[in-house]
Parts: structure tokens; C-alpha cells; sequence
């Protein structure tokens, strides 16, 4: 009977703040990875001692130690060091893409939806001939076109999100046009562009953020490939994509792919917890 | 009956439950059942008897727990439930079995009717590919003898063409068909129980009645045991020898059907009694009435609509969704539109709004016309002209606090300055009975009750000449629905409002119209004052329309219909 | 076979070859337009040593001195008859070029779809069959683990494990089975996690239905309940669902071929990333969107008469909504 109270008290404490947002435990946990991921890239310095680009030859290669946390690389530089300060242009770039998404697409699928007719049919075809080609070889070949920099890769991932939330806001729009309570709006005086802009919009976005969280880590992902391939930045640059094309020559001393990998995995799952989150909580 | 017989000698019972009970066994005791969802109760020390060949109604409005009970006597419960306390039946505990020896008992001893027959059957597998499932329980070895059973139950529960019905997918049929298909399956394998939740709260008016009389015609000739789940109180004391009524997953009161319905000890069967508009046809009168007597003398009518007509093109066929409507609705009184699914009510007042243009005729509001305007002068229309929508859960934007909602028309139709604009909201909420705590929240955070107030409040913010409510109470339950009426009519005392009042609801047209309009089919089939129609119906669907209400005990007087939940769609397609 | 369903299949089939043209147009102009002028900056680039006059001559060749239009009139001309032209590194045929190759890519690619399609299957019909407390979880994470997974992690831990610690194969030699075979897992890992993330919502979806309650209540147990009830309606949105993935397949050819050494499109997009070999990437950005149309243009076709849910409306496919609905696009999104 005692150890069955305590439990329960226990589990009441346990639940205690997280649970006054409704927020399970993986989810504080994903942003307190999210936050640690956003610190990383804002002031590395603090995180590490190391220099990312300068190594010691001598300690090339050592495997992970409490000296070194993710061991080092052939160039004897902390590979640690290395992933914190490539933080920074992994997060941002993929920030990048994601606003590029979220607005190009956003727009498009607002007048898409709101306006219906003709503009509807015309950028209902955009969208089609967007989602055609394969997002990935869209990618390559505007990061092609316009040169191989993590910046441009940024703008590539971007341009090949357009169409997937140009869908996702247009088919909100167009159910969220057809509430009863945007009639009702009619019927109280509301204008137009009054009801898009008060009721439509705020609705549609509602089910756009978590999209765009989602889209977050898929561009992390996207971003991290094209580095991968040598199309961002070159070394000395560490994103996390291109630490793992270099480690993939070292197979021998696997931490050199596994640890700019895991820190990749867990920032895309953290993302990826708090999206579905979002979307269950509304 | 002859197919009765031919069908009960072709069923074998094909579980014998051992041992045989005492005769004094009640077929079905449920005693000290508790259900729980993690840590919210939702059922407490719930118990009643039922005994072989009776029926029992479990009564109560939304969050009483009655479909949990159901669920719980069938081992239905969703994942995450927890029952607790004892479940006998023939003196068994099911709530102790395990599942490898409750199974068996499924669809053979117990049956169950469920409350949608929309969603009730699965939709990527024909009606006989499901039905041969239910055929299978009976034992019977030969699957032509099996198909023969299956079509000769399909033609006994009223379907007219079982092959059609056999080979058809669910989509194909409409929502009464498919009610009676799911009924026939239930007993086709003959069960001892079978429990039916809320079995016609998805269907319209005149099919609900005969599907009761489906269900009680089966009941008895089958001698089966019926648990019937409802929310209506006239039906259940029509239809069942004993009532339990449930309230936040208690007891309230439990006894045989006469003594509870004609005497209800308990406060909550006392107020469940009074909110039901079927039986008490003169609660409101002395809020209504005297208007009516003040306009007998006479003046331009508020509303006029006449002969208006209004096509859709469905599928490159013409539908006529209003045939020559025409009706006049004095100032200060209350007007109904009275019809099925499919009847073109709404559409009527749709176009009385001028969101849809009539093709021919014409409408006009307080001497202006509403069809042919531009979209500016209807605004100036909308002014005086109110709506009120049927579903509160839709009509108010999620996004929005209370207050922005109320105060949204006095924004767009720039009244009064800001403050004077606030003042008026707080007005509003305070006519409908809400309090300043409210302003901030937003409408998920409001039960159905509330929020259908805020849209009440909201349509009367601008001070309208005329309001359309659109079944305003028809997604909610029958206590909050006598509140809502209350407030609509205390408001139309005070203010002079004139309504349109829109509804499937006989009984409740009765306690608050003055005039109705009976739709069917997109025509009026028969219109006059309340009194002459209720008492002396002119046409044969009026008349359906009346005998199709549940009448409560056959000893009261007749009783009247009180409301349903929802339409089908799949009415409105047959 | 009625009317309605022809209508909406010459509509459909209007719009695949509007959308493909479309394609063929957006991709033209994003090579040659958008600033940069990769053409002539590979050309004058000194390493590549051209002289003046076999830039002319090129430039000739191609066609470049003629005014966009007139270019791209040329260019879309030749691509509906079947000319893809001219590499302008190799000075051999574009069709020629993807010839060589396409086998390679067809065989990783189908194998793969395959890996995709069982390991989804053995994912999300296991969540029905394997209890709770014996990691019924482990299954139920799988999709959105896996979708937070480079790729090209993917492929090199299968080399990492499986080549250089169990020495199943070797990736000098990237066309044994072996390689092949992890080649294909490493594609089809991502795959297989969207469309058993699908498939799971829908089977979930689908259990929660009433109808399933009732044929519980019909006495069906589980193993029954799922054959008879989940299977059908849950898999059947599914097929939209690979079509669309087939993008990701092409797209993720790419990296795998890359990190397994194997020849194929992949490694020619590379090549003619790295040279600038614009005709060939217009070529195949326009096949990889040509075979996408046509693939979901069959599944949009075959769907209706799969699923006696979907009626054809005024030429328009409509269906009462399932768990997939319209949004799952070729990324991982599926929408809420």
C-alpha cells in the first residue's frame, strides 16, 4: 500500500510542469536537444576548446576518449570540435530552405486555393511540373545551375520544398474556405480579402507549422546530402554531410562517419518528435 | 411468419451454456461496473438486471456513459480502458473470461446493433462477403443453406430485393437499408441479448420509427433480449419494459418503465422529463403566445417569400432543390420550416439570405428584395438579417477568442466607437446568459451549450430585425437544447424579434412556432398555425410525419417526438 | 468501365503530357537561364582546355548562339521524337550515354522497391501481430527512425558491417550480388519507412472504425479481423503511395550508387554535374520526370477500380477520406 501511494505521488511529480503544456518526456527532451543543436551553432566556441580547422598531425586518427569526445580525424583535428563549429551552416542552411519553402509555396497555395478558377488551374500545373521531378535531381541541378556552395544548396533544398507546401496550404485554404464559420464571417460584413487574411490564413497555418518543422529536418537531411556529394562548401567547411563524405574514406576509424551521423540522426528525430507533437496538439 | 419458422429451424444454437441457469437468473446482471480511461472515471458502480425476453433502456445525454456500459457488456472497449466489478451473463462473468472463451459468445449469444450503419460496415467488401461472417456463427455446414438463411433474414428485417442487397458495397445503400441489414445480421445467428446503441440517432424522422418497430417486432417474436442505448427519453419509454438513467456515468434512477416515466423520483428524471419537448407541448406558451395575439390584427409581414424556385445541376441531371415556395411571416413571430433530409429547408433559407440566387420568384426582407443584389447591398441586408447556424462546433472560427467572434459584425459594420463596441459584446453575452469570464477563451474551451450561446450572442450583437436558426439545437443535447430555446425565446419577448425557425423537430416546432411550413421533396406540402396543423393535418406526410413520433407509454396521452442528432447523408441519396 | 471513369482517365492523361512538356520547359530553363552561364564558364574554363575555336564550334553544334527560344523549340522538338541530343563533353549521344547505364540503375532500383515494399509490409502488418509489451514500440518507431537517417549513413554502415567487418563483399567490385543486394536495402530502408509509416496510420486508422468494432462483435478474432477487414482498406491507398515514391528512388539512386561505387544514372549525374554536361542532365532530370507522371498516372488509373470507395465525379476522383488522403507527397510529409 506505501510503495503503491509513493508511486502514484512519484508519477505525479514526475508529470509536474511538462504535463501542465501536455508535453511528454521525449518531447522535452527533443527540445532540449533542439536547444543544445541552436546553442552549438550560435556560440561553438563555447562548447569546445578546439579549433575546427587546426589539428595536432601527431594525434591523427585517435579514437573517441574523454580528451577527444568524438576521437580525431587524419588530420589530427577534434572531430567534435569539427561537428560543433559545422552546426552552424548545417542549421542555418536548412533554416534557409525551409523559409524559401514555407513562403514561395505558401503563396502560391494561398492564391491557388483562395482565388480558385483559372489562377487555381495555372498554378495547380506549377505545382504538378514541380513535384515531377524527382525532388532530389531537382535539387542537384538548381544547386548546378547556380554553383556549388552550402548557401546555394540551402536555396536548391528550398526550391524543391515549393511544391510540397504549395499542396499542403492550397488544400487547407480550400477547406478552411469552406467552413461554416468563414460564411458566417461573410454574413457579419467581412470583405474578402478581410476573411483571408483574419480567418483563412491563421487556420491554414495552423497544420502548415508542423510541415514546416517536418520540412526543417528533411532539409537538414537533403542539405547534408548534397554536401555529401561535394556540392557545398569545401573543406576546410565541416558541415555535417561533408565530415561524413571525408570519413567514408577512413572506414577504418568508423567514428569519423558515425559520429557526424549520430548527431545528424538525433537532430532530425528531435525535430521530427516535436513536428508530430505539434500536429497532435494543434 | 412462415419464413420465420423455415428460418428458426434451419438455425442451430451452437453453444449450450453450462450449466443451465436457474430459471430466477436474470439473462444479463451487471453489478458494481466501473470503466475508466487512465485516470478519468467515466463509468461508476453502475448496475441493473435484465431479464430473458425483456428489454431495458439505458438513458442519458453525452458523457453519461450509456455507450460505455454497452461496450463494456460486449468487451468493446477501445485500447486504454479499464473495467471493473461484474458483468453476468447467464451467469457467467464476462468481464472474467478470457478472451479465447468470450469470443464464441460474440454475435452468437450477444448481439449488437451500432449507432451509424454508415460506418458500420466495411466499405471495400460487399454486404454478402460480410454477412457470410455472421451466417458462419450459425454452425450451419452447407454455405448455399448459409446464403439461402442470409437473403431470407434480409427479406424478413424489410429489405425488398435481398440479392441486390447481398451483392451490393456498403456505399451503395442507403443509411435505413443499412440499418436493417446490420439489424438482420445481428439476428440472424439468433443471440439470447443483443444490445443496440443509439441504433436511429442517424436516421431521419419517419425511417427511425420503423426501424424501431423492426427492432421491437424481432425482439418479440424472436424472444430476445434487448439492451436498447438512447438519449431519448420518449422512445426508450415507448419501447422498453425498464429504464435506466444515467448522468455523468451513474445511476440515477432505475425501476420498471411506468413507474420511472410517470413518476421520477430523482431531480435529474424529474428535468430530463420537462427538457423533452414531445412531452410538454405548452412549456413555453406564456413566452410565446401573447405575440401572436398582437399581430393577429395585422400589418406588412416581416418576411415574404414567393413562389421561389431554386435548380442545382448534380451530375449533369437537374435537381429541384425548391419547388414554388411561398410563405409570409408576421413581425415578432416565429416561423418553421419543417422537413426531412433532402427536403430543401436549408436551401430555402439560404436563398432567404441571398447566399444563393432563386431561379424564378421573389424574397423580401422587412420590405427590401434579397434576391438580385450585388454583394454590397447585401450587406446592408445582413444588417437587420441574422444566422444562426446548426453546428456551433463549426461555425465559430477555433483560432478566435470569444470576444473577437462577438464582436466581429459590430467591427465589420463599423457601430459605435471601440468602447461602446465592448460594452455592446458584454450586452450580448449577458443576454445570453454568459458570463465576462468567458471573453478570453477560445471556442474549444466552451461545451456545445456555450458555444451555440456565443453564436447566438453574435448574431444578435447588431441588434437584427429577423433571425434564421437553423436547427440551432439539433447538435446538442436535450437539457442544454431547453436552455438555448429559453434564452431564444426570452430574447424575442424582449426584443421584438421575428424568427425562422428551421427544424426536423415536430415536437419542438409545436412548444416555440407560431406558424410552420412542412417541407418534403423541395415543395410545401402543408402550412397554417401550429395549433391547425398539430391537431388537424390536412396532408398524408404531415400525418406520417406525426405518427411516426414516439408516443411514450400507450397509457399517457400521445406524446410527440423529441429531437435526433443527426441526418444521414445516405438519406438524402436514396 | 463507364463514362465517368473515361473521362477521367482522358483527363488524367491530358494532364500527364501537359505536366511532362511543362517539365521539359521548367528544366531547359533552369539550366540555361539562371545566372552563372554554366555553358560557357566550363568552356573557358582553362583546365578543360577547348580552344577558341572549338568553343565557336561547340557553341555552334549546340546550337547556343541561337535565341533561347529558338534553342529550346530545338530542344523540345527533338525530345518528342526521341532525340536527347548530344553530350557536350563526350560528343556521343545523350541516349547513348543513359543506355550504357540505365540497367545497372533499373536492377538496383527494382530490387530496392522490393526491399521497401516487404520490409513495409513485415513493419506495419507486425504492429497488429506482435504484443504490446514485446516490442510492438520497436516496430511502431522504425518509420520515423529511419526517416531521420541520411541515406548515405545508411549505405555506409551496411559497408561498414557487412563489408568490412563480415567481408560479405567488397566494394571494388560493386556489381556482385551481395553488393547489389545491400546496395538496394540501403536504398530501400528510407522508402520502406515512408510507405510503412503510411500503412501503419491506415491500419490503425481502419481498427478504430466502427465497422471493425461490429465484426468484433461478430465473434472475428484478431488474425481474422485483420485478413478479412484491416488488410484491403488499408493497403489499398498505399499504391499512391509507391508511385509517388518512385521519385525518391531516382533521387536516392544517386547517393547509393555513389557511396557503393556502382555505375549507373547516379554516377552520370555526378559525372555531368562535375563536367557541366548540361544536355545529359536535361535528359535525364526529363526522364526521371516522365517515368514519375507515368507511374502515378497508372496508379491514379488503377486505383478507382481497386477501391470501391472511389467514385468518379464530373471527372474528378473523389473518395470519403482515409488516412492518406491527398497529401502524402513524394517527400516524407505526410500531412496532419
Amino acid at each position: 500500500m506505501t510503495f503503491l501511494s509513493n508511486s502514484a505521488l512519484f508519477g505525479a511529480q514526475k508529470g509536474g510542469w511538462a504535463e501542465s503544456f501536455r508535453m511528454p518526456l521525449v518531447v522535452v527532451l527533443s527540445f532540449a536537444i533542439i536547444i543544445t543543436i541552436i546553442a552549438w551553432s550560435v556560440a561553438p566556441q563555447l562548447f569546445t576548446t578546439y579549433s575546427p580547422v587546426v589539428g595536432v598531425p601527431a594525434d591523427k586518427l585517435l579514437g573517441p576518449s574523454t580528451a577527444h569526445w568524438f576521437g580525431t580525424d587524419h588530420l589530427g583535428r577534434d572531430l567534435y570540435a569539427r561537428v560543433v563549429y559545422g552546426t552552424a551552416s548545417s542549421v542555418s542552411s536548412a533554416l534557409v530552405a525551409v523559409v524559401i519553402g514555407v513562403l514561395a509555396g505558401g503563396l502560391i497555395g494561398l492564391l491557388a486555393g483562395f482565388l480558385g478558377g483559372w489562377v487555381d488551374v495555372v498554378l495547380a500545373r506549377l505545382v504538378d511540373v514541380l513535384l515531377s521531378i524527382p525532388k532530389f535531381l531537382l535539387a542537384v541541378i538548381v544547386v548546378t545551375a547556380i554553383g556549388f556552395e552550402t548557401i546555394n544548396a540551402a536555396i536548391a533544398t528550398g526550391v524543391s520544398a515549393v511544391a510540397i507546401f504549395a499542396r499542403v496550404t492550397r488544400a487547407e485554404v480550400i477547406k478552411t474556405r469552406q467552413a461554416t464559420f468563414v460564411e458566417a464571417s461573410f454574413l457579419s460584413g467581412g470583405s474578402h480579402w478581410y476573411i483571408l487574411w483574419r480567418h483563412v490564413l491563421p487556420n491554414a497555418s495552423r497544420s502548415v507549422l508542423p510541415l514546416a518543422v517536418l520540412q526543417f529536418g528533411e532539409s537538414i537531411l537533403v542539405i547534408a546530402s548534397l554536401a555529401f556529394l561535394g556540392y557545398g562548401d569545401p573543406p576546410p567547411a565541416s558541415d555535417w554531410g561533408l565530415l561524413i563524405s571525408i570519413g567514408k574514406d577512413y572506414l577504418k576509424w568508423p567514428w569519423l562517419v558515425y559520429a557526424p551521423a549520430f548527431i545528424t540522426i538525433l537532430t532530425v528525430l528531435s525535430v521530427n518528435r516535436i513536428s508530430r507533437w505539434l500536429r497532435k496538439t494543434d | 411468419m412462415a419464413s420465420q419458422d423455415r428460418l428458426s429451424a434451419a438455425l442451430i444454437r451452437a453453444i449450450t451454456v453450462a450449466p443451465a441457469p436457474q430459471p430466477a437468473t436474470p439473462l444479463l446482471r451487471v453489478d458494481g461496473l466501473s470503466v475508466s480511461y487512465g485516470r478519468q472515471d467515466v463509468v461508476h458502480d453502475v448496475g441493473f438486471e435484465l431479464g430473458r425476453g425483456k428489454s431495458i433502456a439505458l438513458i442519458g445525454e453525452s458523457g453519461s456513459g450509456k455507450s460505455t456500459i454497452a461496450r463494456a457488456v460486449l468487451r468493446l472497449l477501445p485500447n486504454g480502458a479499464a473495467a471493473s466489478g461484474t458483468v453476468q451473463f447467464e451467469g457467467q462473468n464476462l468481464l472474467a473470461l478470457p478472451e479465447r472463451r468470450f469470443r464464441p459468445l460474440r454475435g452468437r449469444q450477444i448481439g449488437f446493433v451500432p449507432q451509424d450503419p454508415g460506418n458500420a460496415l466495411n466499405p471495400v467488401r460487399t454486404i454478402g462477403a460480410q454477412a457470410m461472417e455472421a451466417a458462419a456463427l450459425t454452425d450451419e455446414p452447407n454455405a448455399a443453406v448459409r446464403k439461402a438463411l442470409i437473403l431470407e433474414t434480409f427479406a424478413q428485417v424489410g429489405l425488398d430485393n435481398p440479392q441486390r442487397v447481398f451483392d451490393s458495397y456498403p456505399h451503395q445503400l442507403s443509411g435505413g437499408m443499412l440499418q436493417r441489414v446490420l439489424i438482420g445480421l445481428a439476428v440472424l445467428p439468433r443471440p439470447a441479448l443483443l444490445v443496440a446503441d443509439e441504433p436511429t440517432s442517424a436516421l431521419d424522422v419517419t425511417i427511425q420509427k420503423r426501424i424501431l418497430d423492426l427492432l421491437s417486432r424481432l425482439q418479440q417474436n424472436l424472444d430476445i433480449s434487448l439492451l436498447l442505448i438512447t438519449h431519448d427519453l420518449a422512445i426508450a419509454a415507448e419501447r422498453t419494459d425498464g429504464l435506466v438513467v444515467l448522468k455523468n456515468g451513474s445511476v440515477q434512477e432505475a425501476g420498471p418503465t411506468s413507474a420511472v416515466f410517470s413518476s421520477p423520483a430523482s431531480a435529474y428524471a424529474r428535468k430530463l422529463h420537462a427538457d423533452v419537448p414531445a412531452l410538454n407541448p405548452d412549456r413555453y406558451a406564456k413566452l410565446r403566445d401573447p405575440r401572436l395575439r398582437q399581430h393577429e390584427s395585422g400589418q406588412a409581414p416581416k418576411i415574404e417569400v414567393s413562389a421561389v424556385t431554386k435548380t442545382f445541376a448534380v451530375d449533369g441531371k437537374v435537381l429541384t432543390a425548391v419547388d414554388d415556395v411561398s410563405f409570409t411571416v408576421p413581425a415578432g413571430t416565429t416561423h418553421a420550416l419543417v422537413g426531412e433530409s433532402g427536403s430543401g429547408k436549408t436551401t430555402t433559407i439560404r436563398l432567404l439570405l441571398g447566399l444563393d440566387e432563386p431561379d424564378s420568384g421573389q424574397i423580401s426582407v422587412a420590405g427590401e428584395r434579397v434576391s438580385g443584389r450585388s454583394q454590397q447591398s447585401l450587406r446592408s441586408i445582413w444588417r437587420h438579417l441574422q444566422l444562426v447556424y446548426q453546428n456551433p462546433f463549426t461555425s465559430l472560427d477555433p483560432t478566435w477568442t470569444v470576444e473577437s467572434l462577438v464582436r466581429e459584425p459590430l467591427d465589420r459594420f463599423r457601430i459605435g466607437t471601440p468602447t461602446e463596441r465592448s460594452e455592446q459584446v458584454r450586452e450580448a453575452l449577458a443576454n445570453v446568459g454568459l458570463g465576462e469570464q468567458l471573453l478570453i477563451r477560445k471556442p474549444g474551451a466552451l461545451s456545445g451549450g456555450q458555444r451555440q450561446r456565443v453564436a447566438i450572442a453574435r448574431s444578435l450583437v447588431l441588434k437584427p430585425d429577423v433571425v434564421v436558426l437553423d436547427e440551432p439545437t439539433s447538435a446538442l443535447d436535450v437539457s442544454v437544447q431547453a436552455d438555448i430555446v429559453e434564452v431564444l425565446l426570452t430574447l424575442q419577448a424582449r426584443l421584438g424579434l421575428t424568427y425562422i425557425f428551421v427544424s426536423h423537430d415536430l415536437a419542438l416546432v409545436r412548444q416555440l412556432a407560431h406558424t410552420v411550413s412542412v417541407m418534403r421533396r423541395g415543395s410545401v406540402v402543408e402550412q397554417g398555425s401550429v395549433a391547425d396543423i398539430f391537431e388537424n393535418p390536412q396532408h398524408a406526410y404531415t400525418a406520417s410525419l406525426l405518427e411516426s413520433i414516439p408516443s411514450g407509454i400507450s397509457a399517457t396521452r400521445p406524446l410527440v417526438q423529441p429531437k435526433q442528432r443527426r441526418l444521414s447523408r445516405q438519406e438524402q441519396i436514396a | 468501365m463507364n463514362n465517368a471513369y473515361l473521362t477521367y482517365a482522358a483527363k488524367r492523361l491530358g494532364q500527364a503530357v501537359v505536366v511532362i512538356l511543362l517539365a521539359y520547359v521548367f528544366t531547359f530553363v533552369v539550366v540555361s537561364i539562371l545566372p552563372g552561364d554554366p555553358i560557357t564558364s566550363v568552356l573557358r574554363n582553362p583546365q578543360n582546355g577547348f580552344s577558341e575555336e572549338e568553343i565557336a564550334e561547340i557553341i555552334a553544334a549546340q546550337g547556343l548562339d541561337k535565341p533561347i527560344i529558338v534553342q529550346l523549340w530545338h530542344s523540345l522538338s527533338g525530345f518528342l521524337v526521341g532525340d536527347l541530343g548530344m553530350s557536350m563533353r563526350s560528343n556521343r549521344p545523350v541516349s547513348t550515354l543513359i543506355a550504357e547505364v540505365l540497367p545497372s540503375t533499373l536492377i538496383l532500383a527494382s530490387v530496392g522497391l522490393a526491399v521497401a515494399m516487404i520490409l513495409a509490409m513485415l513493419v506495419a502488418y507486425g504492429t497488429r501481430f506482435v504484443p504490446k509489451r514485446y516490442g510492438q514500440g520497436l516496430l511502431r518507431g522504425f518509420p520515423s527512425l529511419f526517416l531521420s537517417v541520411p541515406n548515405f549513413v545508411i549505405g555506409l554502415v551496411l559497408i561498414h558491417l557487412f563489408g568490412f567487418q563480415l567481408g560479405l563483399f567488397r566494394v571494388i567490385n560493386p556489381d556482385s550480388f551481395w553488393a547489389t543486394l545491400f546496395a538496394a536495402i540501403a536504398l530501400g530502408i528510407p522508402i520502406s519507412a515512408q510507405i510503412a509509416e503510411v500503412l501503419i496510420a491506415n491500419l490503425d486508422k481502419e481498427a478504430e472504425q466502427e465497422y471493425a468494432t461490429v465484426a468484433r462483435s461478430r465473434g472475428l478474432g484478431q488474425a481474422r479481423l485483420f485478413a478479412r477487414h484491416l488488410l484491403k482498406p488499408a493497403s489499398l491507398p498505399v499504391v499512391t503511395v509507391i508511385a509517388l515514391t518512385i521519385g525518391e528512388l531516382l533521387g536516392g539512386s544517386l547517393i547509393t550508387e555513389t557511396v557503393f561505387g556502382r555505375t549507373g544514372i547516379g554516377s552520370l549525374v555526378q559525372r555531368s554535374v562535375s563536367t557541366q554536361d548540361l544536355p545529359v542532365l536535361q535528359a535525364i532530370v526529363s526522364l526521371g520526370a516522365v517515368v514519375f507522371v507515368l507511374v502515378n498516372l497508372i496508379a491514379d488509373l488503377l486505383y478507382p477500380l481497386l477501391d470501391p470507395r472511389v467514385k468518379i465525379l464530373g471527372g474528378q476522383k473523389r473518395r470519403p477520406t482515409t488516412a492518406d488522403e491527398t497529401s502524402i507527397g513524394p517527400s516524407k510529409a505526410v500531412t496532419p
